[in-house]
């Protein structure tokens, strides 16, 4: 099966574009992390809300005012699912997740583990339980003796963009130095007049409203649908454990290597793809706890 | 303490034997008490239905108790303790399915046979991921648990000439005797009691004040000369074991086993049970199961939204009673039958900071 290079080259694509959404995921994950100290378990899950969202704008910019289905009226429900969740970050941020900061990690973990629950059945209560996609219709590009769907070229390239992009924010605005002054010495930061909590708030809403965007760009490959965001949550872990908290490098790197390494175990042993990502991450947490790109000292 | 005596008003009738029992045990022990003659008369008021429904609150109590073990007195969160109540349940699935061979006869003595299975196969399943995780602590300990409970998960899944893969393992028919539910309630019950006897001997005995101290700071633990890691490792395996002792129970219990039985579903379960109940005691589990257990069997009977309701208790659990049930009652009740500041079972007990505020009022 390897060594058809159409197939390869598919699997490749695939393995690619998964680990761009896993990037998008683990970069707002990692960075909630690194900034506040919170595990974020409904990360996920607030990525699919955003998806619901998105869909819920598309359709009715489709149906409801009559505009025909198009790769624009996508990016232009994406922009506004997005600001969407930036806001319900926000909100989220600063009703519940605020009142935590003192608290003790478990605690942290089980606020988060309850918004999973919460919010899984808020999409049953408003989007019900079948799955939701956008058909977007594509000329299929031949590659190498195969179809591949050019959307995932898109993926890709929006993907690395917005990596490129979070790099630009945290190494060269000022915002961004802020951000990564923070990860370092919050009270240092706050000592200088800055204020932390907009700061915090600013940083879950930047997450949760990366989740948002990516759900909305992959809505024409990826149904949503209830459950998904419990295996993708699961493999943000993994992407996180294995690149290091904190590190939007090694968040990217391992993203990438577990993309491709879940593309070729499905194809290879599809029962087992989960269980070789989770052997590299128990490989990790042992030989390697800070990570492949974190420093020892965050530990 | 010894002053506290000479300022009480009597020391005859029921109020002084309430004062010995939370001297003895802190709140955990006028509730083990009430739980414990609670529970004998159980099948004697109420119908079949909720006898089963007693049935689930006994495994899935000792389940959370067993996750206790290491939430609580350990102060670590894991989130794949729900792997060793699956191996345990497999375990004894596996060794009915080899006795029985297909038909549903299954004698006493087999039937025992398989129950003891459980426990030992989920402590070698605890002690394999317990020899990793307790490597790490905190947010590490809870990820590589989820990993490793996954894992299994999959494993089971996934092997499915030796485990029945997603279809599990079906009628696994106790003996007759024990197919009456009262009779495998009493059954449950005395397993239980004995199991939750044990530990309770064991977070009172030195390995448990180590533990205790092993929650509060590894370092200065360490520094005092104590193999913290040894000590980890085999709290995890004792906990594991219980899971197993619980696991075991489940499978005759419900006449089936499936692989989400290892799932992060139910190692949530655990972690619901305990916190609503309250970490910081005992018996706090034990409540939390009667509370959650009682509440699935309500609220499911007139509404799919399961997840809604619980993710919301936790939610207000969390946010405004971080002590349990237990911890709400202890704040205003023991001061009043010692007569005194009170929380002698939170500062003994409490894995949580955030209780410091009441602590020192």
């Amino acid at each position: 099966m390897l060594t058809d290079p159409g197939i390869l080259f598919a699997t490749l694509l695939g393995g690619l574009s998964r680990a761009m959404i896993l990037f998008l995921l683990s970069s707002g994950l990692s960075l909630i992390f690194g900034v506040m100290n919170i595990l974020n378990f409904a990360h996920a899950t607030l990525w699919l809300i955003g998806g619901y969202i998105t869909f819920s704008i598309f359709s009715f910019i489709t149906d409801g005012m009559g505009f025909a289905e198009s790769g624009l009226i996508l990016a232009v429900s994406i922009i506004f699912g997005t600001g969407v969740m930036v806001v319900i970050g926000y909100l989220i941020e600063r009703l519940l997740i605020s009142r935590m900061y003192e608290r003790e990690l478990p605690e942290q973990l089980l606020l988060t583990f309850a918004l999973i629950l919460i919010f899984g059945d808020v999409i049953k209560i408003i989007w019900g339980v079948e799955d939701r996609s956008i058909f977007l219709l594509n000329e299929p590009w031949e590659i190498l003796d195969t179809f591949v769907n050019p959307y995932y070229f898109i993926i890709i390239a929006t993907g690395c963009a917005v990596a490129a992009g979070l790099w630009w924010f945290l190494q060269k605005t000022r915002y961004g130095k802020i951000v990564r002054a923070a990860v370092y010495s919050r009270e240092m930061v706050g000592a200088l007049g800055i204020r932390i909590p907009m700061i915090y708030a600013g940083v879950f809403a930047l997450g949760v409203g990366i989740a948002g965007f990516s759900a909305g760009v992959f809505l024409p490959l990826m149904p949503m649908a209830l459950g998904v965001d419990i295996d993708l949550i699961v493999q943000c872990f993994a992407v996180v454990v294995i690149g290091g908290f904190g590190s939007i490098l090694g968040t990217f790197v391992a993203s990438i290597m577990v993309g491709i390494v879940y593309a070729i175990s499905i194809l290879v042993w599809p029962d087992g793809a989960l269980a070789v990502i989770f052997l590299i991450v128990v490989a990790v947490l042992i030989l390697r706890p800070w990570g492949l790109f974190g420093t020892e000292l965050r530990f | 303490m010894k002053g506290r005596n000479m300022t009480d008003k009597g020391q005859n009738g029921p109020e002084s034997w309430l004062r010995k029992l939370v001297e003895w045990g802190g709140l955990s022990g006028p509730i083990l008490v009430l739980l414990g003659l609670g529970s004998l008369l159980v099948p004697v008021l109420v119908g079949r239905f909720w006898i089963e429904v007693g049935t689930e609150i006994l495994v899935l109590g000792l389940f959370a108790m067993s996750f206790n073990l290491i939430y609580g007195y350990m102060g670590q969160i894991s989130f794949g303790h729900a792997a060793f109540f699956g191996l345990g349940a497999y375990a004894t699935a596996i060794m009915f399915r080899e006795f029985t061979g297909g038909t549903e006869e299954i004698t006493i003595l087999q039937f025992f046979g398989a129950l003891l299975a459980g426990p030992p196969v989920a402590a070698i399943g605890a002690l394999v991921v317990g020899f990793f995780c307790i490597r790490l602590t905190g947010i590490y300990f809870a990820i590589l648990t989820l990993a490793f409970g996954e894992l299994l998960f999959f494993v089971v899944f996934s092997w499915y000439t030796f485990t029945g893969g997603d279809d599990g393992i079906q009628r696994l028919l106790p003996p007759p005797v024990f197919r009456d539910p009262t009779v495998y309630y009493y059954l449950t019950l005395a397993i239980v009691a004995a199991a939750a006897a044990m530990m309770w001997r064991i977070t009172r005995s030195p390995f448990g004040y180590v533990l205790r101290a092993i929650r509060e700071n590894q370092l200065r633990t360490r520094f005092i000369g104590i193999d913290v890691r040894r000590y980890m490792l085999v709290n995890f395996v004792i906990a594991g074991m219980f899971a197993g002792v619980a696991g075991a129970l489940w499978g005759p219990f419900t006449r089936s086993v499936g692989p989400l039985r290892l799932g992060w579903h139910e190692s949530g379960i655990a972690v619901f049970m305990t916190l609503i109940g309250g970490a910081g005691f005992f018996a706090g589990p034990a409540v939390g199961s009667i509370v959650y257990t009682f509440l699935h069997a309500y609220v499911t009977g007139f509404t799919v939204y399961w997840p809604l309701t619980i993710g919301t208790v936790i939610l207000l659990i969390v946010l405004f009673a971080p002590g349990g049930l237990l911890g709400v009652i202890d704040a205003k009740l023991i001061p009043r039958i010692l007569n005194r500041g009170g929380g002698e079972e939170r500062a003994d007990n409490s894995p949580k900071k955030s209780g410091k505020k009441r602590e020192t009022s």
